[in-house]
């Protein structure tokens, strides 16, 4: 074990929980423009257009919202239920915007325990 | 319009960043767990700011490059993404590893460095074998 805290370290875990924050909201927005936007054009106008940008798109959003989840519960300091929280707000429609509050908290409590480099 | 041979020479340089990346990740892990500070410091800082971009681009040239060349439908390319996928987690783990080692925090349940090593060299290897000889 590592015999002193790093401060660094400690900005990195403040960057981490922000930047999941922010890609959360993404990948929840792009869900919701491809679920009831480019989906129903495609089906109900013939639309295609709208879903062969929209798939990709949330494609990347998904796949950089798993990378922010498993990298920022892989250093501790989530319970279960949190994780299984974060994990399951990618498949449904506004799971994004229903975790907000628990990120916002832990970001709270985050910036508590840990004081600001000088 | 970026030529196809462009993207396809950035991500080829892109992934040789991403596993080199990978490699460095598990041996500082191993090396913080026995209390070695400055690796730890050093291969944060390298995946933050080499590491981590080149895995965005990794993906976003793979895509590219699949999209170009209608790849999407054969299976053997779902075989690499199923092993990308495996690679961008472990990195994301490897990544929280990291961090929490260098906040001083009890380190997470080991995972032997040389494992870790052996399942990205194979599967480095069944990757370039699906790439090459997109055998279905």
């Amino acid at each position: 074990m590592l015999e002193r805290v790093d401060p660094i370290a400690m900005a990195e875990d403040r960057a981490q929980i922000k930047r999941l924050r922010l890609v959360s909201l993404v990948e929840a927005t792009t869900l919701l423009v491809l679920v009831l936007i480019a989906v129903p054009l495609k089906h109900a106008f013939g639309y295609a257009l709208a879903t062969r940008i929209m798939g990709p798109v949330h494609g990347a959003a998904f796949v950089a919202y798993a990378w922010c989840v498993i990298a920022t519960v892989s250093a501790g300091g989530w319970s279960r239920s949190e994780i299984a929280r974060l994990s399951l707000g990618a498949f449904v429609p506004f799971g994004g915007f229903l975790n907000a509050g628990l990120l916002r908290r832990k970001q709270v409590e985050l910036a508590a325990d840990q004081p600001a480099l000088p | 319009m970026i030529p196809y041979l462009v993207v396809k020479a950035l991500h080829v340089a892109c992934v040789l960043l991403f596993v080199g990346g990978l490699f460095s990740q598990a041996f500082a892990v191993a090396a913080g767990q026995r209390g070695d500070a400055g690796i730890t410091a050093l291969v944060s800082t390298w995946d933050r700011r080499v590491t981590v971009p080149a895995i965005l681009a990794v993906w976003l040239t793979g895509a590219a490059i699949a999209a170009e060349g209608a790849w999407f439908a054969s299976p053997w390319l779902w075989a690499k993404l199923t092993l990308v996928v495996a690679l961008t987690g472990l990195h994301g783990i490897q990544s929280g590893r990291l961090r929490r080692l260098r906040r001083g925090d009890p380190p997470p349940a080991a995972m032997r460095a040389s494992h870790t090593a052996a399942f990205i060299a194979a599967s480095v290897t069944i990757i370039a074998l699906l790439v090459v000889l997109k055998p279905f």
